[in-house]
């Protein structure tokens, strides 16, 4: 029985991940469109977070799985789950690193103009690093959101640590024992990822990112 | 030498902050503006450096006129951006505080510049930065990050990352006003260095002293116009300006 739910906790894992890692991406290409000049183009942004944002994974992940069987795309369960983690996450992770964009100073902002910084450099080595530091806290936040929320992707028969521990619960009624072992995998995910937070941000401060703007 | 001419700019809400400045700094020349805040001499400076827009007037910088092009019809645009990063390279501006990039020791700091704007080779920027730095005082903290620094050593690296651009004008905005007092003498002293070697230098000031002292001639502002300007013991000790009097009695 144990076995089966630290199997189904690897499952969980791997989807979360994968979820974060192509969610992240998304993200990443999502948020320059929120501070484009061109108008349509930021509509767009804030349509689709507004959207993604505003409908329940529950049932982002049921129209996603019926409707892409429709669309004559059908991978099955997993490469269905990893598409939902992906767009869920991907309108957070887009508005974390907006967040992070603005939290840069207007001063930081204003030296890299007047050296007369190349757009590229100074996305490289000014807006980047700096909208990734304050953007971390929040980013890691939304991380620890998604290795729960994975857990509703059971519901698409999604075979992950939830769908593992109901099946054992249907063969042996052990309600309790059962959740508490799932709870407790759950949690020693999401303290992993904080850790791995923790350290990046101390990691970060060394290279004087200090948390507040000194 | 820089010259100002016509110079407006309203804000979006519709207040007026620069109504029609004429100012000409020639090579070697330091002008110091003071002037009650909200008089517009910071915003002055900003559009020098074209951080702020303006809405009339010309700027030239010996004698090419800067960041606005009229075309045919008198239609006034922005230049290109290549145009405008090229320009501003010409000039350096330090800023009352948050100048240094957090994430860069202050040799990188200064190194950014010449590396990326100028593409210059890695070696040759690493040398200059050297020598800049040891020249503000800070040849032995070359490798520390902003917040390792104090506030007076965060704005020397910032005025040694303006300097690596070779400019032509540096524009100071206020940069000892949120130094504690003891760090102030130390930023001053660089000014000091630059002034002997007869860099062209705008300053924005609540300084009286020290702009008596290294400037050429000072700038009063008031409700954004320039009304009065002249050599710092004319102007500091024998005002005209009915205003001017009034700020020097509360200043003093």
């Amino acid at each position: 029985m144990l076995q089966l739910l630290l199997i189904g906790a690897c499952y969980t894992l791997g989807l979360a991940v994968a979820g974060i890692a192509f969610g992240t991406v998304l993200g990443l290409l999502l948020t320059p469109l929120s501070f484009v000049r061109c108008r349509p183009l930021r509509a767009l942004y804030h349509v689709y977070v507004f959207f993604t944002r505003g409908t329940p994974l529950l049932v982002l992940a049921l129209l996603i799985f019926y409707g892409l069987p429709a669309l004559n795309f059908s991978q099955g369960p997993y490469v269905a789950g990893t598409i939902v983690l992906t767009i869920y996450s991907s309108a957070f992770f887009a508005e974390v690193f907006r967040g992070g964009v603005l939290a840069i100073q207007r001063t930081h902002l204003e030296s890299g103009r007047s050296l007369g910084l190349p757009p590229l450099a100074f996305l490289r080595r000014i807006i980047a690093p700096l909208a990734l530091r304050y953007a971390l806290p929040p980013y890691v936040n939304v991380c620890v959101m998604m290795v729960k929320a994975s857990s509703i992707l059971s519901i698409i028969s999604v075979w992950e640590l939830t769908l593992a521990a109901r099946e054992i619960i249907e063969r042996t009624l052990l309600v309790f024992t059962v959740l508490g072992i799932a709870a407790a995998f759950y949690f020693l995910m999401c303290f992993g990822v904080d850790r791995l937070g923790r350290l990046a941000e101390r990691y970060l401060m060394r290279r004087g990112f200090v948390g507040e703007h000194a | 030498m820089i010259s100002i001419e016509g110079l407006h700019k309203r804000f979006p809400s519709g207040l007026e902050v620069l109504r029609g400045i004429n100012l000409t700094i020639g090579d070697g020349e330091v002008v110091s503006l003071i002037g009650r805040s909200g008089s517009g001499k910071t915003t002055l400076l900003r559009c020098i450096n074209f951080l702020e827009e303006y809405d009339a007037g010309e700027i030239r910088l010996d004698g090419a006129v800067l960041w606005y092009r009229t075309g045919v019809g008198g239609v006034r645009t922005r230049m290109p951006g290549p145009a405008i990063r090229a320009l501003r390279q010409q000039m350096g501006i330090v800023f009352q505080q948050f100048n240094l990039f957090p994430h860069m020791t202050a040799m990188e700091n200064v190194c950014l510049g010449p590396t990326f704007a100028h593409k210059r080779p890695a070696a040759e920027v690493k040398d200059l930065a050297q020598r800049l730095l040891e020249r503000v005082g800070l040849g032995a903290k070359m490798r520390s990050y902003p917040y390792q620094l104090s506030g007076g050593e965060q704005q020397r690296v910032a005025i040694a990352r303006a300097l690596a651009m070779r400019p032509k004008v540096m524009l100071f905005d206020e940069i000892t006003s949120a130094l504690d007092p003891e760090l102030v003498g130390e930023v001053l002293e660089v000014i000091r260095s630059l002034v002997l070697e007869r860099m062209m230098m705008v300053i924005v000031t609540h300084e009286l002293r020290f702009a008596r002292e290294i400037s050429h001639r000072i700038a009063f502002l008031s409700k954004g116009q320039i009304t009065e300007i002249g050599p710092p013991a004319e102007l500091l000790d024998n005002p005209q300006d009915p205003a001017l009097k009034e700020f020097l009695r509360h200043v003093r």
